[in-house]
């Protein structure tokens, strides 16, 4: 049986983080489509950017600015659905 | 660049700006009922000397601007001394970058206060600090009080929905208990910075 990954998008809704967490969540589906077993956008608050992958924090605007090269996002989640 | 008359005459006027927000209106303008405006505080705007430009750079999906803006714009109404011009942010970087947030961020809302010729009196940026430490201070607290919300500093997308909603509703509660004080601190730092103007 495949394993479900879930990718989890929290982002700060007071921010207007709206249009790059769309993005981001576009950009994951189309690459791995249904080797993602859920995409979930979590509206939150305090300039809140994060990604995480099966509870993996693999970015975080706090921890490493901004909101993260989508190449690099895209290469952590590959490397988490092949590890 | 410089904020002269014709540059300043482009700005939209905090009810044109109203107007053209496409969200959060509504929470602007419950914000504006909200604010309760102490008789000297509004004394003392009033007996400004002379009239007091103020430039805003705002945004409508900006939490700060929705809570501060509405100060700003009370002030101005009952006062009569205020005369407001909101920039858009992402539209007037030129502005924006003579503003930053310790020289780096576009924090806003930015409000800069200029005399009748156009001469800086002072600007405010974002919030008063106090009120960033005290929800800091508060913040820690509900944590504190509540070990099911774990680590202030860990990701909230690891907590189990039900917990992140209860955490967001304390985080609101803890927002609006201290909105009072948050409002006080604007009009105190304004008012510091519009009576510069000198008679």
């Amino acid at each position: 049986m495949t394993p479900a990954h879930k990718v989890k998008i929290t982002y700060c809704a007071e921010c207007g983080y709206e249009p790059q967490t769309l993005d981001l969540a576009k950009a994951l589906m189309l690459e791995f489509g249904a080797r993602l077993s859920c995409i979930e956008l979590i509206p939150w608050e305090g300039g809140t950017f994060e990604v995480s992958v099966d509870g993996q924090l693999i970015h975080s605007m706090k921890r490493d600015g901004g909101f993260g090269d989508g190449a690099a996002i895209k290469d952590a989640v590959r490397s988490r659905l092949t590890g | 660049m410089t904020i002269d008359r014709a540059r300043f005459d482009q700005g939209l006027t905090y009810e044109a700006f109203k107007a053209q927000m496409t969200r959060n209106r509504e929470r602007l303008e419950e914000n504006e009922k909200r604010v309760d405006l102490a008789k000297e505080n509004v004394a003392a705007f009033r007996a400004l000397p002379r009239p007091v430009k103020v430039v805003v750079l705002a945004e409508d999906w900006c939490g700060d601007v929705i809570a501060n803006l509405p100060v700003l714009g009370r002030l101005a109404q009952e006062s009569g001394k205020l005369d407001v011009r909101v920039f858009l942010r992402d539209q007037n970087d030129d502005i924006m970058q003579r503003y930053l947030n310790k020289g780096q961020f576009k924090s806003i809302p930015v409000f800069v206060f200029f005399d009748e010729d156009f001469r800086e009196l002072g600007h405010w940026i974002e919030r008063p600090a106090s009120v960033t430490e005290i929800r800091a201070k508060r913040r820690k607290e509900i944590f504190a009080a509540h070990p099911e919300f774990g680590s202030p500093d860990a990701p909230v997308d690891a907590l189990p929905e039900e917990v992140r909603v209860r955490l967001q509703g304390e985080l609101a509660k803890m927002r609006e208990d201290t909105t009072k004080f948050a409002n006080a601190e604007v009009v105190r730092e304004l008012r510091e910075i519009a009576t510069r103007v000198a008679a």
